[in-house]
């Protein structure tokens, strides 16, 4: 369950860190990016947005058991952290998946729902969450699940000891848990118990992020009876943690090669039910061999699948491939201001080389990225036209974002007062002088540079001189420092935000957001962020309204325009009976009810 | 000779301080930090810069030099800022891998290259040396990654003769026959690509020193004495092309664990090579160090004992 937004970077899925997300529900909704009216001179047909299906029925009949393996595509060993409260790498949440202690289930939008382990019950006039155990259930060592279990968690991440991430800002919503933190309480008394199955928990504030299990908010139990023996700080390189933990979830660790492979075999106490098929055998796949693999039916299923394999596997006999948007978009941004570190404050600084309105439209409306969408990413990418990506029910598909339009560019330049004074083709600024712009690029796939180098062909087209900060694209931690360090070789950087499941965006455009790179703030911006996360919008038609009035203000300022949506692939062995891989319906959530129809993945 | 090996080994401690304080200054001049990578929306940037001032970040390079240089001395060089767990743990773990993996591949790099190496030198200019000098161009030029892919394609997924990554099955129990059976299977299929791209240098050195040999006056006094050619290729020829050889053993033996990072990402195998550059990647500065610190130890080492087998197998020389 994510409060917040992640920050992807597009370069080493390594180094991807996402903090406690739950696959947890969320409808597929069709992103109708609106197409209609504007065209540009070349105008490129639409990639269907239901390129691939999220789902697959597979005829026959099961086999009793079975054994479903999955490939997790990564070029590199995984870290092996199986704790909810202490892992940072996606690859290990991935794993654990399988073994969840997830305790809460959600629906399309993420909201938390009835239907989990455990209730959520909100008083927002008292600020106190009420978390409710809905019956009588039983982690994988068979010991009962209580109300401890629900509050260990707190008391791990709360420790003075505790070396994780998620000690922050929201989790010190939590009356009384700085107090813990700082060692001055040996317990959080925000949080109480209610009998044997229920907790309470008094915060400073509520917003709407609680529904989404933020404020706080925690999602997952954690097995006391295992844990309380052992210290805080010994925790994350103890066996509990490393080789048997103790789980919730439909399946159980039963064994482990270091960063290589993880064998699960069902949980007899899943509380939703014995699962049918009896183990699942989990390895890890070099990207470079994955494709071969699928083919000759190595894997049923394969996560965080490559997107520029597809090519290889879209054809192949033996495999449906699934599709659904990831929760993420890729933009462009502008420079506009500093960021204050001793105030942790964005200055928005006018007189700024790309602050002019026009400019930046332009800036967007040049780029063909229908074009990129459909050469470089087989319309696995899509242009994107909001800031929300199209999972969401906030997200506004009436927006019409930037098209391809070179004319409409040149004409936005013209009316800005960039001309072209000496007719070399290149525009000069409003004051006659040399124009140029410096964009930060980050290296990537062996695709970026072309992609990039097209671009600023699309620039100069319409007259802008653009060049490389650093004259090539940057790496990975290189590029963030640049950009977070608001280095002045930078006018304009293109980048990528992974959403979180609640889309809230104040951690990435508001005023004290230290992300919010563009250092772009006003009033009005301000008001709208605050709208988002008010009291009132508790209210979900109150909150989608808010979403939209400041989803249509971004596009207009264009401080940051979104590029791309993107797919996440997942390609599917036939012998895998049913596999549903919305949001809302997510098989992940429900790996109890998979059955296979074969004994081998078919090849 | 002893006292050469004192010296040698005492020399060892200055250099090694040098590198280190080379690779320390170094790796912290690296943009970014291991916390970049942790950094997400999802967690608020003042966590993160408490992490960072927990971990000694900010304190004046020479305060973090001390800190890791004592820490050092008792063994302990730190934990890992991506793996949190202690890096002698982490490069035990790898290194293991690695040797076993590396054993293998060197054993068969011999196996290959001898017979070869002798057979076109005692042949030279036949279609045997022909076809060897063929095989040894092609292998040399041939690109790790292409080999390594190739062969997985072949022999792991057409053929379906070895298993395609990892180390070891999960299933099977550890301690068992089997688990060991399990672990050399894995084994082979990356060793045979390491070792056939090994070969080169060794044939191409061996076929020219025997081919120098043929022609040497103790050869000839051995042959006018009526000795017949067999012996003298097995007794005279065949040893003393074995020296050059013999000269990059000391490296060979403690370049085991220096692990490849090609082999290692397309046969999905948890090694050095993968770590080491993993480690940059992701700024895991205390893994980096102590890597380099190793690998920096282990150049030394290996120069020392090609030096003692030297003059173990060749008396003429001594190293005092």
């Amino acid at each position: 369950m994510k409060k917040n937004w992640l920050f992807l970077s597009v370069l080493f899925a390594v180094m991807f860190v996402l903090a406690a997300c739950n696959g947890g529900g969320g409808t597929e909704k069709g992103s109708e990016t609106d197409n209609k009216g504007k065209s540009g001179e070349k105008e490129t047909t639409k990639v269907e947005e239901n390129l691939l299906s999220s789902e697959v029925t597979n005829e026959g009949e099961a086999i009793k058991g079975g054994t479903l393996r999955v490939g997790l595509v990564t070029s590199s060993p995984f870290q092996g952290i199986f704790n909810w409260e202490l892992y940072e790498d996606a690859y290990d949440k991935e794993i654990m998946d399988f073994a969840t202690n997830s305790i809460f289930s959600t629906d399309g939008d993420f909201v938390v729902t009835d239907q989990g382990a455990a209730k959520l019950e909100v008083d927002k006039d008292a600020k106190k969450a009420t978390i409710t155990l809905q019956g009588d259930y039983k982690w994988s060592d068979g010991k009962a699940v209580t109300a401890e279990d629900l509050i260990y968690p707190y008391l791990i991440i709360g420790h003075p000891d505790y070396t994780g991430i998620r000690y922050d800002d929201d989790f010190k919503n939590i009356v009384g848990v700085e107090e813990y933190h700082s060692g001055k309480a040996d317990t959080i008394s925000g949080i109480t118990k209610v009998n044997d199955k229920a907790i309470q928990i008094q915060f400073k504030k509520v917003s709407p992020a609680i529904y989404y299990g933020g404020d706080g908010l925690w999602g997952y139990a954690a097995p006391k009876h295992q844990l309380e023996s052992i210290p805080v700080k010994d925790l994350i390189s103890s066996d509990a943690v490393r080789k048997n933990p103790v789980t919730l979830g439909p399946f159980k660790i039963d064994k482990i090669v270091n960063g290589e492979s993880v064998q699960f075999v069902a949980n007899e106490y899943y509380f939703k039910g014995k699962p049918k098929i009896d183990k699942v055998v989990l390895e890890v796949v070099p990207p470079t061999s994955i494709g071969e693999a699928l083919r000759t039916g190595k894997y049923d299923i394969a996560t965080s699948f490559p997107t520029n394999q597809y090519d290889g596997i879209k054809d192949l006999s033996n495999v449906s491939v699934l599709g659904r948007p990831e929760l993420a978009y890729s933009y462009l941004g502008f420079k506009l201001g500093k960021y204050d570190k001793v105030d942790s404050k964005n200055i928005f600084d006018e007189k700024s080389k790309m602050n002019n309105v026009e400019l930046r439209q332009a800036v967007a409306y040049a780029m063909d990225i229908e074009g990129v969408s459909e050469k470089f990413y087989q319309g696995l990418r899509e242009r994107g036209n909001s800031l929300i990506p199209p999972v969401f029910s906030f997200y506004d598909e009436t927006l019409e974002g930037y098209h391809y339009d070179p004319e409409k560019a040149k004409e936005l330049l013209d009316k800005a007062g960039y001309k072209d004074k000496d007719g070399d083709g290149i525009r000069e600024d409003k004051d006659g002088k040399k124009f140029t712009i410096r964009l930060a690029a980050m290296a990537g796939s062996e695709t970026d540079e072309a992609i990039v180098e097209y671009y600023r062909q699309n620039w100069k087209d319409i007259g802008l001189d653009v060049q490389l900060t650093t004259g090539r694209l940057i790496e990975f931690n290189a590029f963030y420092d640049k950009v977070q360090a608001d280095d002045p070789e930078i006018d304009m950087y293109m980048a990528a935000w992974g959403t979180g499941t609640n889309p809230s965006p104040k951690g990435l455009y508001g005023e004290g957001a230290e992300f919010n790179y563009s250092r772009f703030v006003s009033p009005e911006l301000t008001k709208l962020l605050d709208a988002i996360d008010s009291e009132d919008a508790m209210d979900p038609d109150k909150r989608k309204k808010a979403f939209r009035a400041w989803q249509e203000y971004m596009s207009e300022q264009a401080m940051v325009f979104p590029t791309f949506f993107r797919t996440e692939v997942i390609p599917v062995n036939k012998r895998v009976k049913n596999w549903d891989a919305s949001y809302a319906t997510d098989t992940k959530d429900n790996l109890h009810t998979v059955e296979l129809l074969a004994d081998e993945p078919l090849k | 000779m002893w006292k050469t090996i004192v010296r040698r080994t005492l020399l060892m401690i200055p250099q090694m301080f040098v590198l280190s304080l080379i690779i320390f200054i170094l790796a912290k001049q690296m943009p970014g930090d291991p916390f970049t990578g942790l950094i997400t929306p999802e967690t608020d940037p003042s966590r993160i810069e408490e992490l960072r001032i927990q971990s000694g970040f900010y304190d004046p390079w020479y305060v973090q030099y001390y800190h890791w240089i004592t820490n050092a001395f008792q063994g302990d060089f730190g934990q890992s800022y991506t793996y949190k767990i202690a890096v002698s743990t982490l490069i035990g773990e790898r290194a293991l891998n690695t040797f076993w993996l590396a054993l293998l591949s060197a054993v068969l790099v011999y196996a290959i290259a001898i017979p070869l190496g002798m057979i076109a030198g005692r042949k030279q200019d036949t279609l045997y040396d022909k076809s060897i000098t063929l095989y040894s161009f092609i292998s040399y030029a041939i690109p790790t990654f292409v080999l390594g892919l190739i062969f997985l394609y072949i022999f792991g997924y057409r053929l379906m003769w070895f298993p395609t990554s990892g180390t070891v099955d999960v299933g099977v129990e550890p301690g068992t026959l089997e688990y060991y059976w399990n672990r050399i299977y894995h084994l082979i299929l990356p060793a045979m690509t390491y070792a056939i791209l090994g070969t080169t240098t060794i044939i191409q050195y061996l076929r020219s020193e025997i081919i120098d040999a043929k022609t040497q006056d103790y050869v000839k006094t051995a042959r006018s004495k009526g000795v017949p050619m067999k012996r003298i290729y097995r007794r005279h020829i065949f040893r003393n092309s074995l020296l050059p050889i013999a000269a990059f053993l000391g490296f060979t033996i403690t370049g085991l664990l220096g692990g490849s990072i090609f082999i290692e990402t397309i046969f999905g195998f948890p090694g050095m090579g993968q770590l080491f550059i993993h480690s940059i990647t992701s700024r895991d500065y205390s893994v980096i160090t102590a890597l380099v610190m190793l690998y920096g130890f282990l150049a030394l080492l290996g120069s020392l004992l090609s030096d003692i087998i030297m003059s173990i197998v060749d008396p003429r020389i001594r190293i005092d």
